[in-house]
């Protein structure tokens, strides 16, 4: 896992030929983990709640093409939740949550025609290290899931053929996530994209325990 | 950005006496065409200077509300004062435009209304377009060198003076269509479908446009047609792009947004055939193409576009681009499609160009019929595209086979046209 990778990769979409580089990217997931109350230190009567009942594996996720927007995700409850950007600041205020890990996907965005790719790293904060590489695909002429999956399972496939000219160790993996569950439409929205993310980081994590 | 005026266009007939502010009461039965057509442009540079005040004034009640929530008590008394007095000018601005705005729809430029009036010496009012755009036209003098005919207008009448001549001078080129040469090689290449002759047929009579689409909804049922005359199509583009903007997620809003310029437009469906220009073809989530008629009314479609369904803005209009790729190459594709259902039968185009429109409901998910696969890399544009060419000859040999056995009733069903990739088309479809 090296950063030449990734610019074998960049390389195998600028390969395309009509792919315009357009510039940088970067999308943040922080993994929080409850701050568990010192009983003593609260004056009211309000009820402490127990630290089994706080969600273990919330999520909060900042888009690159929506700095105004910040996604919560539970994943054990299916919940997303779309909030504005100023909630961080007030989850810094309540101090009920700490963000335990941190991670920036970041890397470069281009234009194939109709299809906007951004091939990224992963990389947690404060460390160098590149935890993996991934790639986002956007078809722009649908909004449609429903309608545009043989568009993109079709590009899927032209793309892991391109990959797998260059022998790269490792190979890229779809996880085909159901939307329905946490309660979202076929019309494609960020909170689609949120989502996929996350999905994203988990299968990261499932792959490197492996 | 109209505002709300209240005079119905019955002030169109300007026979009856008028009952509008004493200003305008001669106007627009006394004054002489191009006089009428200066003061046209004055009243909308006049509305112009009142919107965009009124702009500022919306701007400067925010500020002050701004300021009287940040400040804590001090300075809350001067900020109620200049808030109300913004008020009183804003109320006023409004005043001023509502009777600009009357005026100016007395003088006929918001409708189209002075057209139906005659001796007009050639010229026409400006029209509004809901997007702020003045259309100013003039035939044969120069306002002040704010008139300027349109080009589509120009190119109109350059082609209908070239086809009047082409009648007077060349009379046997006409014939060549009904006669025996061309249409004996056309007809070899139809033969081979008896369900279009049987289809020609039964449409042998020249239907009327509101007939052609009922046959249409009936025949696909996923589309969803509307009708709008040529300004009402206009302010719906813009409502599209306002939506597409904030990228509604919700659905609900979407069905608002179609119910409620279906309940507003759909009548024209119904009781203003005779002015419609404009034909949306709504295929939900997959495309939505716009088709143009001239004249307004007719079954003549002069050109047709197609556009992603939450694309918005203005370019979305018959003779539009899309900013899409897969759309632009369909678009080109269906230009010529057009030609040639314009050529083969005059009476048949609307109908022919719709349904072969509508057989683009599978873009996304119909392979190509030569090589078998939906999207792929063309060479020479270097763009990844699904087949954007579909068949308007309508050539294939899955079709006559059905004939045999159905009775010539239904036309050739969609799924049976047959889809290219651009690099795929054997022959120039």
């Amino acid at each position: 896992m090296s950063s030449q990778i990734l610019a074998e990769v960049c390389q195998c979409v600028e390969g395309f030929g009509s792919a315009a580089k357009e510039g940088r990217w970067r999308t943040t997931l922080t993994i929080y983990r409850p701050v568990a109350r010192d009983p003593s230190s609260t004056a009211t009567s309000a009820p402490v709640p127990m630290p089994g009942d706080l969600p273990r594996d919330f999520l909060g996720l900042t888009l690159h093409d929506r700095p105004g927007a910040y996604f919560f995700i539970l994943r054990h409850h299916r919940l997303i939740l779309q909030a504005d950007a100023n909630v961080q600041s007030l989850m810094d205020k309540l101090q009920s949550y700490k963000a335990r890990v941190v991670l920036h996907f970041e890397g470069f965005q281009y234009q194939l025609g109709d299809f906007m790719l951004r091939v990224g790293k992963c990389v947690q904060s404060h460390a160098d290290t590149l935890r993996g590489i991934m790639m986002e695909v956007e078809y722009l002429p649908l909004s449609s899931i429903d309608k545009s999956r043989q568009i993109m399972e079709d590009f899927l496939d032209i793309w892991q053929d391109a990959v797998i000219k260059k022998s790269l160790p490792g190979q890229f993996i779809n996880v085909e996530l159901n939307f329905a569950d946490y309660g979202l439409q076929d019309q494609y929205t960020p909170q689609h994209t949120a989502l996929q993310y996350a999905t994203c980081i988990v299968q990261l994590m499932a792959t490197v325990r492996s | 950005m109209m505002p709300q005026a209240q005079q119905t266009t019955s002030a169109v007939g300007a026979l009856a006496a008028p009952q509008d502010p004493l200003e305008s009461a001669g106007d627009a039965t006394t004054e002489a065409p191009p006089k009428q057509v200066a003061l046209a442009m004055e009243r909308l540079t006049r509305a112009a200077r009142v919107i965009a005040d009124i702009r500022l004034g919306a701007d400067r009640l925010l500020e002050a509300l701004f300021m009287a929530a940040d400040a804590r008590d001090q300075s809350n008394s001067k900020a109620v004062e200049f808030i109300l007095k913004e008020e009183s000018s804003m109320r006023q601005h409004f005043q001023d435009l509502r009777a600009l705005g009357r005026q100016l729809e007395d003088s006929g430029v918001l409708n189209g209304s002075l057209k139906s009036r005659g001796n007009s010496w050639g010229l026409h009012m400006p029209l509004v377009c809901p997007d702020g755009a003045v259309v100013a036209y003039a035939w044969k003098r120069q306002l002040a060198g704010q008139a300027g005919a349109s080009a589509v207008d120009r190119t109109r009448l350059a082609l209908k003076a070239f086809t009047d001549q082409k009648r007077r001078f060349f009379p046997h080129l006409d014939d060549e269509v009904s006669g025996d040469g061309e249409i004996g090689i056309a007809k070899k290449r139809l033969n081979s479908q008896g369900l279009i002759m049987s289809q020609r047929e039964e449409l042998r009579e020249k239907k009327s446009l509101s007939d052609i689409l009922k046959d249409l909804e009936h025949e696909f049922p996923n589309a969803r047609i509307f009708t709008y005359q040529r300004l009402d199509w206009l302010k719906r583009a813009s409502l599209l792009s306002s939506s597409a903007i904030e990228n509604s997620s919700d659905p609900l809003k979407e069905q608002i947004l179609n119910h409620s310029s279906n309940t507003r437009f759909g009548s024209v469906n119904v009781a203003a055939a005779d002015q419609a220009a404009v034909i949306e073809l709504l295929v939900p989530s997959v495309f939505r193409a716009v088709v143009s008629l001239h004249p307004a009314g007719s079954t003549n479609p002069d050109a047709v576009s197609f556009f992603a369904t939450d694309e918005g803005g203005n370019h979305i209009h018959a003779r539009g681009l899309s900013v899409h790729h897969v759309f632009r190459h369909v678009t080109e594709h269906a230009d010529k499609a057009l030609q040639y259902f314009v050529c083969v039968d005059n009476n048949l185009s609307l109908s022919l160009l719709l349904r072969w429109i509508c057989s683009h409901q599978t873009l996304f998910s119909k392979t190509c019929s030569k090589c078998d696969r939906l999207l792929v890399m063309d060479k020479s544009l270097a763009l990844l595209l699904p087949p954007v060419h579909r068949a308007y000859q309508e050539t294939t040999t899955t079709v006559s086979s059905q004939t045999e056995s159905t009775p010539p009733t239904k036309a050739a069903h969609p799924d049976h046209i047959s889809a290219y990739h651009i690099g795929c088309s054997a022959d120039d479809c």
